[in-house]
């Protein structure tokens, strides 16, 4: 297929809305575990987004950040995930609304 | 005009899979939800002509990082909360702030980061773009200091996951 | 007119995958039978059908007419998609193994692949990374203690060998300096990569039996230790979509290994297509052997086999591949 029939302005546009569900998503779901899911909905957003333009400047940089920013995401996850463990097996809860306390 | 399809089943895919994951009870579904957006991103990142980083993407985020998601919330056996938006004042500031932020980027989007020599049509891609083989090259050349210290962190990620999530025996 | 004639050949591509795998898991299902018999010293199905061709035949109208029972408790939807996701990755990892050379069609070449891919094998390794869901999923939503740590051994079980099984492959794909299946097979004109790749090849099929969940490796789905693991609460056309797609793993597996390993459908006389089919039964072959010979691993054993053996294994033959092909080229 010669050149691309789809304007960039919807994959940014795409990109934006699910930046916004994430942040939503963030703000205002109380478990723990959606609270995470919806931050690597923003990354994920993020990551459309850089693809596109690494798509407009015909650059590859673009997709070498986005290759960076998903190992730092499983990272990210990994240790994020232990601290969510640790706290659930003291708390017995994964609602923020209730670990907003230093002392249990 | 299969990639105006295409963009429009991933497009709304990725949408409808993302206000799912956000609004619904059950943790499970909410990381099944979340796989069916990192799918539907995949897919778009193939119509963009990143086809090594689509693979990446179902390789390493929606075959491990969910699956890794998965076996927490099974193991911890997290039920979903009862009321399911944190009350009160706080739902209406988080919507409120989300719209808010959701206009600006819009702005940005639709007046071009105000830069007039965005072009109107796509530049002509350099064969191979996209590709494994220039992924490679530009990775090992550029950005082999980032590539480094990514390497450091990972193993930093590694050992302070099993720290955090060891039982202490006494 | 091009894209008219890309897409009808595409589809019936397709259609040929999908019907080939649909009718050849009912002849591996009877080739174990009656291989298993014999290696253990009795006949095998040998009443329904001549030799006992349409047993299987017979037992999926069995399975097909069984009460399709639903535990109480259990997330229906998925446990509705579970097995359907085993089996969609299974044919998606297909998609990318070339049977044949070019054949002409109308007067116009088709190359005996469904797709072309230059990322193939990490499509590969990604869809059957994905498979994991299948199987984690169907014994979560089961809602019943036996299927949900079959399904969470099972599923570390795959996850750690997939590690193994991708630095082998890597080994072969730095001696090709190409991701894609075809241009892999297509290197292998005057030799096949099992040659310098011994110990990529014997790692990588170590790594799929597991995978695949297969004896030895079959503890988390074996009838004597956790009653049938994760697809316990299945039954009728759910349980027979998971008996087609271990099948259809067992397929992508053996498929993956000839295309890599073993020049695809590369060989004198008989026509490519041929020549893919020969290599596939006995690599099923094999796998059957192998079910019939050894004792199963214990679990524990099975993990610390991957972990341990397998991928410092992998890990050191890769460094040596990487030493020779950079002394080679510098």
């Amino acid at each position: 297929m010669a050149g691309q029939t789809i304007p960039l302005e919807y994959y940014q546009l795409v990109a934006a809305l699910l930046f916004t569900i994430g942040v939503v998503g963030v703000l205002v779901r109380r478990s723990a575990l959606v609270i995470f899911m919806s931050i690597e909905l923003m990354l994920n957003a993020v990551n459309l987004s850089l693809v596109a333009f690494s798509r407009l400047h015909a650059q590859m940089d673009g997709q070498i950040i986005v290759f960076f920013v998903m190992s730092v995401a499983a990272a990210e996850v990994a240790v994020g995930l232990a601290i969510l463990v640790a706290i659930f097996r003291n708390r017995e809860t994964a609602s923020v609304d209730e670990v907003h306390l230093l002392k249990g | 005009m299969i990639e105006a399809f295409l963009f429009a089943m991933f497009g709304a895919g990725a949408i409808a899979f993302a206000l799912g994951m956000v609004f619904r009870r059950n943790p499970v579904h909410c990381a099944l939800h979340l796989v069916g957006v990192l799918l539907s991103v995949s897919g778009m990142f193939v119509l963009l002509n990143a086809q090594f980083i689509a693979a990446i993407q179902i390789l390493v985020y929606a075959g491990a990082i969910m699956v890794l998601f998965l076996f927490v919330v099974m193991l911890l056996n997290v039920r979903g909360e009862t009321p399911l938006l944190t009350p009160g004042a706080a739902k209406g500031f988080g919507f409120f702030f989300a719209l808010i932020g959701f206009v600006e980027l819009l702005w940005v989007v639709l007046s071009r980061g105000g830069d007039e020599a965005v072009p109107e049509r796509l530049p002509a891609l350099p064969s191979g773009f996209g590709s494994p083989a220039e992924i490679g090259r530009v990775l090992y050349s550029t950005w082999l200091f980032p590539f480094e210290v990514t390497s450091i962190l990972l193993l930093i990620a590694v050992v302070g996951a099993v720290v955090l999530a060891k039982r202490k025996f006494f | 007119m091009d894209t008219a004639f890309f897409l009808v050949t595409s589809l019936v591509k397709v259609l040929i995958v999908l019907g080939f795998v649909l009718l050849g898991v009912p002849l591996i299902v009877w080739m174990e039978r009656k291989v298993l018999g014999h290696m253990q010293d009795r006949i095998g199905p040998q009443r329904v059908g001549p030799y006992g061709l349409l047993q299987t035949i017979a037992d999926g109208i069995k399975l097909f007419f069984k009460e399709d029972v639903i535990p109480a408790q259990a997330d229906r939807v998925v446990f509705f998609i579970a097995p359907a996701l085993s089996v969609i990755t299974a044919f998606a990892a297909l998609s990318v193994v070339p049977f044949g050379d070019t054949v002409r069609v109308l007067g116009r070449d088709v190359p005996l692949y469904v797709a072309d891919v230059n990322v193939a094998i990490l499509w590969v390794l990604g869809t059957t990374s994905m498979g994991v869901y299948g199987i984690v999923l169907g014994g979560w939503a089961s809602n019943s203690k036996y299927p949900l740590l079959g399904g969470l051994r099972s599923s570390a079980q795959m996850i750690s060998y997939e590690l193994a099984q991708g630095i082998s492959l890597v080994s072969v794909i730095l001696m090709a300096g190409t991701l894609s299946l075809t241009a892999i097979v297509k290197q292998q004109e005057h030799l096949w990569y099992i040659v310098p790749q011994f110990f990529a090849f014997a790692i990588y099929l170590t790594c799929g039996i597991a995978e695949t969940n297969r004896a030895p490796f079959d503890l988390p789905e074996a009838e004597t230790e956790l009653v049938a693991g994760f697809h316990t609460e299945f039954s009728s056309m759910k349980f027979a979509l998971y008996f087609l797609a271990e099948y259809a793993n067992m397929m992508v597996v053996s498929a993956i290994a000839i295309s890599v390993f073993l020049g695809g459908w590369r060989g004198p006389f008989l026509p490519p297509v041929v020549w893919f089919l020969i290599k596939l039964t006995l690599f099923l072959f094999f796998y059957i052997w192998l079910r019939a010979t050894f004792p199963r691993l214990r679990y524990d054993q099975l993990m610390s086999f991957g972990w341990k053996v397998l991928l410092p294994a992998s890990l050191l033959n890769l460094t040596v591949t990487a030493l020779v092909v950079a002394l080679g080229q510098g």
